[in-house]
């Protein structure tokens, strides 16, 4: 028997855990590879403001997330950049492999005959990125995983607890981070994200004007 | 008013007045002012009452270090009025006085209450005749505590928050030496936070007229990029974390060095009067003058055992305060202070001191005279003035790296405890290590903040040879530190109360009494007289209790010692400490659409689930009559892969699972290696090398954490993958379930397509699922484990499709019957930490003939081969009553001899029904049992069968 029973199927709709959020924050959904994405929010001026002046966060649990397990000789601590994919280690036996979520079918077929044991957690993880001069200040509020330049440089990976919760922290850019953590938890940890970036000025943005700022 | 001349560097802004108000009355002060200096140029003496015997108290420290000026602030109690800074519109009021701060009816405490209140009176008065207790306490409950909560909760909530930082370096106190450090850590690389509890970093710099110097060393710091947090003292020190509080926000430090630079405290001096509104440290009133541009009165005397009050009288005396007489303890002694005094013709009284002080709300006469001399005695001489500064030394601030680990001893020479001993990572500068000058200070602290950047790898061998150099010339200065007088414990015998505790109203008579009863040492003493436990946390009365307490027992100073210094260091709110709740609930995929339809939600684990929708019984009834749709998407699941899967499987639960086939479904009883019942759940194999394991809702994680655990000690060739949140899973069971699944999907649903016990592939409404054909309520069944974020549009394609046939969505109390109507057990609930599946009445799953050993087998076969003393079996009531879970099975009336662990009315069976623990010569059909709930005594029948569909027809068809 396959496990295709794990993998969201492009003849369903798929949604994030956090959509409730963020339709309630004034997300606009759009549907894109099967998923409903929040793709923007107030405007993009506004939301590329967020980014570029205090913090903003987006969801983009919509993520190819591929677990493998079996030797993978990736150096821990930090992801590799490679086939447009972030290959971050979590042990030296167990990885996950992020994507845009089009290329997930064929991710999996590819490392299917590589690895002993690859499984498709797109569903079990949420991911927010926060991304902005304040996001560390952001995390701050509820994560000791430590993100400094020392301790995480850019393509840094840290798995550890944010929010009193099980997740990881990837550095994508200087100052935008992707934060994994388990999709049963998106509600909640909306709501603990967005308390931390607005009392701090930030806000939600969308997935196009997250791409814009960070480009 | 009592404002000097503008003085150079004072904090305060001449042109800009703020307003307030205190105790409603509208005050002015100027921009820069603290509420205690505001309220001081305002003319106030009166600043608070104290604890117990409600006296007037004053400005003392200035500081932020002793009770004094504690103070209500926008309905915050516990402010300390001279440190937080006035704004405008603030709302000021006093604490612990009724009914007005200048008039306090508690009082009477003071003048008659002596008798009712010596040291651990609350152990001893009040408690006799006892019938009157809920009277004293209704008075003693009133007259406890300082300020006022306000009663509203909306009130009383404000935002705070936790924020971690992680640095190279911390250096706690921002004075010469701390702004120091942190600089020469920050030049050689360092990543440095300085945290100082002035609203301003400088310390002693700014007190003393160096503002120029502290400004340039904290713009010079700031350049550096030094994270400076001002108002933000250290709370505790904990392994590698230092919490900072800074306002509404509570800095979780982690430093890899961490370099205290906490100063010393100056001490006061115990005499009759000590707490009279008027009574200063000298350090105190010079910050008046100099930070805020304020006589702290208009005739002064100082009374000193050091060079520090010598200092203070000369800043007085240029900030145009008079200064009446100066007393030094020290017979000799000319230092440049003592000599700038001589030439302003101070009269100066050497080898004399304060031997009283008097005055009705505040002082007016001061005696002074050699130590010890009693009432008229010799060389005595009053004085009239409204200020007394006192010096009678300081105490190095020692407490939080105590905490960190670092030990004291006694220095007889300088009359207090000083380092003795660091702990690793940790570094002290400044006042705290014995380096007393400005120039000192700055010095120590330069090669502390360098020899910690050092050990973390900055730095090159020409800075490490360099700050070596300067280590030994620091080292050896301290042996030049000035001379000092020890001050007696009390220095006369005249009459009237002298205070070792300011916060506690606690005695020097109070505590020869704790000694004469037994507490004689400084710990007991303490737990007694609660020296040392208030908001001063030790740094007014540490020393002088520990003087005290030497003296009354006749020992060393160095033989007393002081008491373990514990967290807070620093008074904080509850709420700093609580920071923002976090309350992780996990949600399945479809939680929106069970809130759509009316749900009660509750908790069930760390799930928010629906519990019902609104109706349990009709729920139920619907899963029978149509069919029922369930969110199970709590349940643990995990992916079991690899060539040994199915032995890891035969060796962590009692039954086999090797030998299944693929697409094939085998219930499974996880025990401990005690044979206990630790989890359940049903285990499908999906081909040759993997197995999909479900877990209870609630074992889920601790499943997890088994299977790792055994698997990384037996090394066998399988990977587990936990994909509980990745999964949803609704069961859609009843008589119309196989016709809705079938309108949904190209599976052949047919009971003999799809039996009883098979697991498929298949997908619905275009979703992949795994398909398991089990049945917990006992209906025709069928569990759909899909991706989770198709969970909304599989819940609504199943409602939809079934919504004409009568398809209703059912909640977990109507399972729980539904599941009891099958007398299937819920782990946790049905069994408790004792039960074993024998007593659970699954002999059958237990394989003792297994040739795979298995944990738990070795005290299974105990068990097996052992007499069971109770077991689980169902029963009927007739009465109508539904037993509380937990009511106990009595056999004759007797001791009880089991109890009942689930219970409820079933309407598709017309009456009630349960699950109970028993006597095992009682586990037969018709058997009658007596249940006794809450006072009721229930005649119940025992079944050992499922009470609905016994022999699983129903479900298998
Ligand atoms: S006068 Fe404010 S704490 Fe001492």
């Amino acid at each position: 028997m396959s496990y295709e029973f794990l993998t969201p199927a492009p003849t369903a709709l798929a949604r994030s855990p956090m959509e409730r959020q963020a339709l309630a924050a004034g997300a606009r959904l759009e549907q894109r590879d099967g998923w409903n994405v929040a793709v923007a929010y107030d405007g993009e001026p506004p939301e590329r403001g967020r980014c570029a002046a205090t913090a903003g966060f987006a969801d983009r649990s919509h993520l190819g997330k591929v677990e493998l397990q079996g030797s993978h000789g990736l150096p821990l601590g930090q992801a590799t950049r490679r086939d447009d994919a972030w290959w971050c280690p979590f042990t030296p036996e167990k990885a996950l492999v992020l994507c845009e979520p089009a290329d997930t079918a064929t991710l999996l077929e590819r490392l299917e005959g590589t690895f002993p044991t690859v499984v498709d957690l797109t569903s079990a993880l949420a991911a927010l990125t926060i991304s902005g001069p304040l996001a560390r200040e952001v995390f701050a509020r509820f994560t000791a995983i430590d993100l400094r330049d020392s301790a995480t440089p850019v393509e840094g990976f840290r798995p550890g607890s944010v929010g009193r919760t099980p997740g990881a922290i990837l550095r994508e850019a200087g100052e935008s981070w992707l934060m994994l953590f388990g999709a049963a938890l998106g509600s909640y940890m909306w709501t603990v994200v967005a308390d931390a970036a607005e009392s701090l000025g930030g806000g939600p943005v969308g997935v196009d004007a997250l791409a814009v700022a960070n480009a | 008013m009592t404002r000097l001349p503008p003085q150079d560097g004072e904090r305060v802004d001449r042109e800009r007045e703020v307003t307030f108000t205190f105790d409603g009355r509208e005050v002015t002060g100027l921009e820069g002012d603290t509420i205690g200096s505001a309220l001081f140029a305002s003319g106030r003496r009166t600043f608070s009452r104290s604890f117990k015997y409600h006296r007037r108290r004053g400005l003392m420290c200035c500081a932020g270090q002793c009770p004094n000026c504690l103070v209500q602030v926008d309905g915050a109690p516990g402010v300390r009025a001279c440190t937080e800074p006035v704004q405008e519109g603030m709302e000021v009021e006093h604490m612990n006085a009724r009914p007005s701060l200048e008039f306090d009816a508690m009082r009477a405490t003071d003048l008659f209450g002596g008798p009712f209140t010596p040291p651990g009176f609350y152990y001893k008065t009040f408690i006799r005749p006892r019938r009157l207790w809920p009277l004293y306490e209704k008075i003693l409950r009133h007259a406890a505590g300082l300020g006022k909560v306000p009663k509203e909760q909306a009130e009383r909530e404000w935002r705070t928050e936790y924020r971690r930082r992680h640095a190279d370096i911390l250096v706690v106190g921002g004075g010469a030496a701390g702004l120091s450090a942190a600089i020469a850590a920050a030049e050689l690389g360092a990543d440095v936070v300085l945290a100082d509890e002035g609203p301003e970093p400088g310390g002693r710099l700014l007190a003393e007229g160096n503002h120029a110097r502290a400004r340039e060393l904290t713009a010079r710091a700031r350049d550096l990029g030094v994270e400076l947090l001002t108002s933000a003292p250290a709370l505790g020190a904990f392994d590698g974390l230092v919490p900072v509080w800074e306002r509404d926000t509570l800095h979780q430090v982690r430093a890899q060095r961490i370099v205290y630079a906490t100063g010393a405290i100056e001490q006061p001096l115990l005499f009759p009067g000590n707490d009279l509104p008027g009574v200063m440290l000298s350090g105190g009133a010079v910050r008046l003058a100099t930070l805020y541009g304020i006589s702290p009165g208009s005739r002064a005397v100082v009374a000193t055992v050091d060079d520090r009050g010598l200092e203070a009288a000369v800043a007085l005396l240029a900030r145009g305060v008079e200064v009446a007489t100066v007393a030094d303890l020290r017979e000799h002694g000319n230092s440049d202070a003592m000599k700038q005094l001589m030439r302003q013709g101070v009269h100066v009284l050497r080898g004399a001191t304060v031997l009283q002080a008097e005055g009705r709300s505040s002082l007016q006469r001061v005696t002074l005279g050699p130590p010890g001399a009693g009432e008229g005695g010799a060389g005595e001489h009053e004085l009239t003035c409204d200020l007394l500064a006192v010096s009678g030394g300081s105490a190095p601030a020692t407490s939080l790296l105590a905490q960190s680990g670092a030990r004291t001893r006694y220095d007889e020479r300088l009359g207090h405890f000083v380092l003795s001993e660091m702990p690793e990572g940790a570094h002290a500068a400044g006042e705290v290590a014995g380096s007393g000058s400005l120039f000192e200070a700055e010095r120590s602290g330069a090669v502390a903040g360098a020899g910690a950047a050092h050990e973390l790898g900055f730095g090159d061998d020409e800075s490490r040879a360099r700050v070596e150099t300067e280590r030994k010339t620091v080292l050896n200065s301290r042996d030049g530190m000035p001379e000092v007088a020890v001050p007696p414990a009390v220095t006369s015998s005249r009459r009237g109360k002298c205070f070792a505790c300011l916060c506690e109203d606690v005695t020097a008579k109070d505590i020869h009494l704790s000694v004469e009863e037994g507490y004689d040492s400084i710990e007991l003493s303490k737990r007694y007289t609660t020296t040392t436990m208030g908001p001063c946390q030790g740094r007014m009365c540490q020393l002088p209790a520990v003087r005290l307490m030497a003296e009354e027992t006749g020992t060393s100073l160095a033989d007393v010692g002081t008491t373990t210094a514990r967290p807070p260091w620093h008074a904080v709110p509850m709420g700093a400490l609580a920071g923002r709740p976090f309350e992780p609930a996990k949600r399945s995929s479809m939680h929106a659409r069970h809130r759509e339809l009316g749900a009660n939600v509750l908790w069930a684990g760390d799930w928010r689930r629906a519990y019902d929708y609104g109706d349990p019984r009709a729920e139920a009834l619907a899963v029978h009559e149509t069919a029922g749709l369930i969110d199970v998407s709590t349940l643990g699941k995990l992916i079991v892969r690899g060539p040994d899967a199915g032995e890891l499987l035969d060796r962590l639960y009692p039954n086999r699972f090797s030998n299944l086939a693929p697409g094939r479904i085998r219930y499974g009883v996880m025990a401990s290696d005690a044979g206990r019942i630790m989890d359940d759940g049903t285990i499908c194999r999906l081909d040759d090398d993997s197995f999909y394991v479900t877990t209870t809702s609630s074992g889920a994680g601790a499943v997890y954490q088994w299977f790792s655990w055994w698997l990384a000690d037996w090394r066998l060739n399988v990977h587990l993958t936990d994909v509980t949140q990745g999964l949803s899973a609704v069961n859609l069971a009843g008589p119309r379930a196989r016709e809705i699944l079938a309108s949904l999907t190209d599976l052949d649903c047919s009971a003999e397509g799809f039996a009883y016990l098979d697991g498929k592939r298949a997908d619905v409404a275009g979703v992949p699922c795994l398909l398991l054909r089990i049945g917990f309520v006992g209906e025709v069944g069928y569990e759909l484990h899909f991706p989770s974020a198709h969970g909304e549009h599989l819940w609504d394609a199943l409602m939809e499709a079934g919504g004409p046939l009568g398809l209703r969505p059912f909640g977990l109390e109507p399972q729980r019957l539904l599941r009891l109507q099958k007398m299937h057990i819920l782990v946790g609930q049905d069994t408790d930490s004792e039960s074993t599946p024998f007593g659970a009445a699954m002999p059958w799953i237990v394989k003792l003939d297994k040739e795979q050993p298995f944990i738990g087998k070795w005290a299974l076969e105990k068990a097996a081969s052992g007499e069971l003393e109770t077991t689980l079996v169902g029963f009927r009531l007739a009465d109508g009553h539904v037993p509380t879970e937990g009511a106990v099975v009595l056999p004759d009336g007797d001791g009880p001899v089991g109890q009942v662990t689930s219970a409820r009315f079933s309407p598709q069976l017309g009456g009630v029904i349960g699950m109970a623990w028993v006597p095992v010569s009682l586990a037969k059909d018709g058997a009658s049992v007596t249940i006794s709930d809450e006072g009721r005594r229930l005649q119940a029948e025992v079944v050992t069968k499922p009470f609905y569909d016994p022999d699983g027809e129903v479900l298998r068809s």
